[in-house]
């Protein structure tokens, strides 16, 4: 398995954002998990990507346990997966293209390396136009689009997409999912957390439904979302 | 590895443009502070000098008795040259003493000749000491042990201005250490402050970089520069104007400037405040790779 959770759960003081969470994600999987604000969704998240780790149980990703994890291996567990916030997170002083190329630089790539895949990225994501813009002179649409770039630029085997549509419009919102669904097809895992599941279309992924820190039972939904 | 000192330098070269006008604030804060400690040590320096060569000075003469001979006092000063703490000795025949009594006061050349031929001045023993042994204890010690031999009429080494003397010399080396160290304390809660400000400046940098894989030393690198820089330039800058003033002032106020040796020790105190002053700012202002 990819993604482990083995009776996982994260308090915030006396508050439970997660309680005893076993759950398993395969590699080339598409999951979507969704579940009211403060349900868990981005505490899940950030035991993944390990900016925190569960107050019990063991999250394993790709090898790394949260139990054994040490501060020196966050680089390598983390350049292996890409991450997409609802709020873009784009670095408002550097263009289009320094945002995309910004983990491959930190990964040591060679500076022609850089410049050859984030154009091919940039293409793909129809964002080569935009290349020298800054974030504050894109739309909503184009600035996720490039928060994707940055995420997909170092070939992750994970895909974290954190509400990515929660700031954008529904016809921008398909694109993005569609986007999404694309690279999953290419082979990476993606976890997208969202209010909204029925954007994506039946039969293409898994659903999860996170409601006060508690996996809820899928077979208590009607396929998009819960009863 | 190479491509990551790059990104790393061109980081922390986007920290710097970014916040340019508040860099060289700090820069010019860095730069008088130190000058303060420079002129501090240029004086140091100068009184230093005077101080030490009036230590190099020091030393014990043995004056003898008249009845002692000559063969007597060679071998009393051999007896001395022996002992610990004697670099040489030089025996001072009373014509040798005359001489030179002749030539370093003409103007009282007469007296001697009032005291008449049977008058001699009395011969002595002059004793120059290690540079260890150049301090009022130990010159102290040596001379209460020379005056207790045979043939000795009296012993003079300055006894009345060695303890102030040696004292003073102590107190400006602890003074400069002092100096020194209040200055690079307080220059670093300066960088501190300035890289604390920094880093929340680029929070979300740094958070991103962190989360996109970037290692720590990578997030940290450009913070570090950049105190290292305000340190090493800052102190710089205070030298090169303490030069000018000190090449303005030294016509009317003759001075030495500093020495090269004591040049770089203020660059490298600021290259120490610097880099523990970005060492405490990272340490208050990075997130934890687990926040």
């Amino acid at each position: 398995m990819l993604i482990s959770f083995r009776n996982v759960s994260r308090f915030y003081s006396d508050w439970p954002a997660l309680e005893n969470i076993e759950l398993t994600v395969a590699l080339g999987e598409f999951l979507v998990l969704s579940g009211p604000s403060g349900a868990g969704k981005t505490t899940l998240f950030r035991l993944i990507w390990m900016g925190d780790l569960p107050t019990s149980g063991v999250v394993e990703v790709s090898g790394y346990r949260s139990d054994r994890i040490r501060t020196g291996d966050l680089p390598s567990l983390r350049r292996k997966l890409g991450i997409v916030f609802q709020d873009f997170r784009l670095l408002s002083d550097r263009t289009v293209f320094d945002n995309v190329a910004l983990p491959l630089q930190v990964a040591g790539a060679s500076p022609r390396a850089v410049r050859k895949r984030v154009f091919s990225l940039l293409a793909e994501m129809e964002l080569n136009h935009r290349r020298l813009s800054y974030p504050h002179e894109l739309s909503g649409g184009e600035q996720q689009r490039v928060a994707i770039a940055r995420a997909m630029v170092a070939h992750p085997v994970i895909l974290l997409a954190d509400e990515p549509t929660g700031n954008l419009d529904p016809d921008v919102s398909k694109r993005v999912i569609e986007l999404l669904l694309e690279i999953n097809r290419a082979g990476t895992t993606v976890i997208l957390a969202t209010h909204d599941p029925k954007q994506i279309p039946a039969g293409t992924a898994r659903y999860l439904y996170l409601d006060r820190g508690n996996l809820v039972n899928p077979t208590s939904w009607h396929g998009y979302g819960p009863l | 590895m190479i491509h990551l000192l790059k990104s790393s330098l061109f980081e922390g070269m986007l920290n710097i443009r970014e916040k340019l006008g508040s860099f060289l604030v700090t820069l010019l804060m860095v730069s008088l502070s130190f000058m303060v400690f420079d002129i501090f040590l240029v004086v140091s320096w100068n009184v230093g000098a005077v101080l030490s060569d009036e230590q190099e000075n020091v030393g014990i003469e043995l004056f003898l008795r008249e009845d002692v001979s000559e063969v007597e006092a060679v071998n009393l000063a051999d007896l001395i040259s022996a002992m610990e703490g004697v670099r040489s000795v030089y025996y001072v025949s009373p014509l040798e003493a005359e001489a030179v009594f002749r030539a370093d006061l003409p103007e009282q050349a007469d007296l001697l000749m009032l005291l008449g031929p049977q008058f001699h001045l009395p011969s002595s023993i002059q004793i120059s000491l290690h540079p260890d042994y150049r301090t009022s204890e130990k010159v102290g010690g040596l001379a209460r042990t020379v005056s207790g031999m045979d043939g000795v009429e009296d012993v003079v080494y300055g006894h009345e201005y060695l303890p102030g003397l040696t004292s003073a010399v102590d107190m400006l080396g602890k003074l400069v250490v002092l100096a020194g160290l209040v200055l690079a304390i307080s220059l670093s809660l300066v960088v501190a402050n300035t890289v604390r400000l920094a880093v929340a400046k680029r929070a979300l940098t740094v958070k991103i970089m962190s989360i996109v894989g970037a290692p720590g030393w990578f997030v940290r690198m450009p913070f570090l520069g950049e105190g290292l820089v305000t340190g090493i330039a800052g102190s710089a800058g205070s030298l090169l104007l303490t030069g000018i003033i000190s090449g303005i002032l030294s016509s009317s106020i003759p001075h030495n400037f500093l020495p090269g040796k004591w040049i770089l020790l203020v660059l490298l105190l600021g290259a120490s405040a610097g880099a523990a002053g970005s060492w405490m700012g990272m340490r208050s202002g990075i997130p934890k790779p687990r926040s």
